[in-house]
């Protein structure tokens, strides 16, 4: 069979055509490689909030080679609302407890920084969940991440085809980002994990409350594009009391006695993932974040402590996200 | 008859720490420790300024008239993208008063008026209709969004209906005033939180009724105190009233004064227990800083928002 110059040409273009379309869907959408080779986890035992935070926590962080001395330490928790009786902020104890362990060991400043998603009035929800108090007893500063000076950064992921984000400067020029999230289910995402907590450091005052963009660019793909950008350098995820059902705002409290420690975010929410009872793999942002932000398998996650247990019964989900449970 | 607040030493401290945080721009940063100029700072320093012998206040209209897009809105600083957002609202109203000002807030309310929730067009307001249906709200009613191509909330909405509202007349390509007014008002009413109030505009999500917020509360019930006798807003400002006794949080506490003020209910305690507030002076965030003293003096800036008594 002969091929004419005619049928070259239109194979050629068709060719093309079809590489232009395929392409973006093969090429990578990340930068860069960041996943370590090995990730450190350690689940701490903790059944209530109380003062003894701190020693179990020191003991905790003393499992991972970290090094904070003369490095600004920044403590990213979530707070979203404030329900009396709910569990939907990370405990004001536990940020205390890591404040102090990260003074304890030569952070040069620690600082607490947040941007509540739902809630304007931040200054109100520190007042009402305990932290305006606590951090100033401890003398511990604080940073409004809704109103803190912002940075044009590009962004090092393509997941939500946005070029760039204004971030605030305190996330972007820390030395040591730690994220503390709130263990919960999330009627949006199946669960708001260290990834998701991110959300938090995107600026409400130019985004808008909540911070709708991320959800019309696609949650899943802006956790990613959030965490490629803003590395998480270490996890501390407060589950003494998580949150399953019809969260973040208003599900209920779920007493799971843990704290998850994690020097790898994708490791940190896998390991949680699976505690909540739940198949991490079937988590769109951990699942692709095991890609190229770190390691969700258990094989490449060495359990610093105790394992955790598989709990009695998954966490509950809305109907759409029961698929999440492990069989 | 000038306000007089029960502290006026307190008004006159807060005023001058105000005056003090402007930038050699002429605007103000939204933390007392960033030197980022910002708009929202600046419109609310700029209304409480406005008419004391304290800051520059023709700086910052100059700072304001300076950092208009070209297409007729406002970002939210001056290095931002030109593609405007919900603050457009707050600066037409903050240069209300100056005359040479006037071409460029007919430019901000003709953006204004063409820019709407995402749900205004017909394939969003199908896909909440039929496909999108977690969040309770009837997509037929749209208002404001954050920014463009987003979907309505409550308080750019809310805004947005304060700087319309203070149009007299809706001539000269402004015909579409009343019908915006209209919608937006429409709008609030229907993201009304069951036991009254707003939080940013989820009601009801998964079946589940969401809390209000008092500050968004409170800005809504500005933009319908021509709309008191509905049932919606009665609730609202009873939901206020109550919810205000406990705020210990000078942003909200001065939102709930303005807000009740507006609606005739007392607020001579609210006022105590907002000057009695510790370290007001040395508030971080400028723009609370600035709507403390509006809150002192709330008839000025009642009227500033276009609200009469």
């Amino acid at each position: 069979m002969s091929i004419t110059r005619r049928d070259f040409l239109i194979g050629s273009a068709a060719l093309a055509a079809g590489a232009t379309v395929t392409t973006p869907f093969l090429l990578p959408k990340y930068h860069s490689d960041q996943r370590p080779k090995l990730s450190r986890v350690a689940i701490l035992h903790a059944q209530q909030y109380s003062n003894h935070l701190d020693q179990i926590l020191a003991a905790g962080l003393r499992l991972f080679p970290i090094s904070v001395r003369g490095k600004t330490v920044v403590l990213k928790p979530n707070l979203v609302d404030y329900i009396p009786g709910d569990a939907i902020n990370t405990h004001p104890l536990l940020v205390l407890a890591a404040a102090e362990s990260f003074r304890r060991l030569g952070a040069k400043s620690v600082i607490v920084a947040e941007g509540p998603g739902h809630q304007r009035d931040t200054q109100l929800v520190l007042l009402q969940s305990g932290y305006e108090q606590c951090l100033r007893d401890e003398k511990i500063r604080f940073v409004d991440l809704n109103r803190d000076q912002l940075i044009r950064t590009t962004l090092r992921a393509s997941y939500t085809g946005m070029r760039d984000l204004w971030l605030p400067r305190t996330v972007l020029e820390a030395d040591f980002l730690v994220s503390m999230p709130k263990i919960k289910t999330h009627h949006w995402s199946g669960v708001t994990l260290s990834m998701k907590n991110m959300f938090g450091v995107v600026p409400g005052a130019r985004y808008g409350w909540p911070k709708n963009i991320l959800h019309w660019m696609g949650i899943q793909e802006s956790i990613l594009d959030l965490c490629a950008t803003a590395p998480i350098h270490f996890v501390i995820a407060d589950g003494i009391v998580a949150m399953e059902g019809n969260g973040p705002l208003n599900g209920t409290p779920r007493p799971l006695g843990t704290i998850v420690l994690a020097d790898d975010p994708v490791a940190a929410d896998a390991t949680c993932a699976r505690l909540m009872g739940f198949d991490p793999s079937r988590i769109v942002h951990i699942r692709e974040g095991a890609r190229f932000i770190g390691n969700a398998s258990s094989a490449l996650i060495d359990q610093a402590a105790e394992t955790g247990d598989v709990p009695v019964a998954p966490f509950q989900v809305v109907p759409e996200f029961r698929f999440l449970q492990a069989p | 008859m000038p306000t007089v607040t029960t502290d006026p030493i307190v008004l006159s401290d807060l005023l001058a720490e105000l005056a003090l945080r402007q930038l050699p721009c002429g605007g103000w940063a939204a933390l007392a420790s960033s030197s980022q100029p910002a708009i929202e700072p600046t419109c609310y320093s700029a209304l409480a300024l406005d008419s004391v012998p304290v800051g520059d206040l023709a700086r910052a209209q100059d700072f304001l008239l300076r950092t208009q897009n070209p297409n007729g809105s406002w970002p939210v600083f001056p290095e931002d993208d030109q593609g405007g957002g919900w603050i457009t609202s707050l600066v037409v109203m903050a240069l209300r008063d100056l005359v040479p000002a006037i071409p460029a807030r007919l430019q901000g309310l003709h953006w204004l008026l063409n820019c709407a929730g995402k749900e205004a067009n017909w394939f969003w307001k199908w896909k909440f209709r039929t496909a999108d249906r977690h969040v309770r709200f009837d997509p037929d009613k749209y208002g404001w969004p954050w920014f463009p191509d987003t979907v309505s909330w409550v308080v750019p909405t809310a805004f947005s209906i304060l700087a319309l509202n203070q149009i007299p007349c809706s001539c000269g390509g402004l015909e579409q005033i009343p019908f915006r007014v209209n919608r937006g008002v429409e709008m609030l009413i229907d993201r009304v939180c069951p036991g009254g109030g707003w939080n940013a505009g989820n009601g009801i999500v998964y079946g589940a009724a969401l809390a209000p917020h008092a500050d968004d509360t409170a800005i809504a019930l500005l933009a319908l105190r021509d709309r008191a006798e509905d049932p919606v807003v009665q609730g609202s400002v009873d939901y206020l009233e109550r919810t205000a006794q406990a705020l210990a949080a000078p942003c909200s506490l001065a939102w709930a004064i303005l807000a009740l003020a507006a609606h005739r209910r007392p607020i001579a305690s609210l006022r105590s227990s907002l000057v009695a507030l510790p370290n007001l002076v040395s508030t971080v965030d400028t723009s609370t800083l600035a709507l403390v003293c509006l809150a002192l003096d709330y008839q000025r800036a009642l009227s500033a928002f276009g609200v009469t008594l």
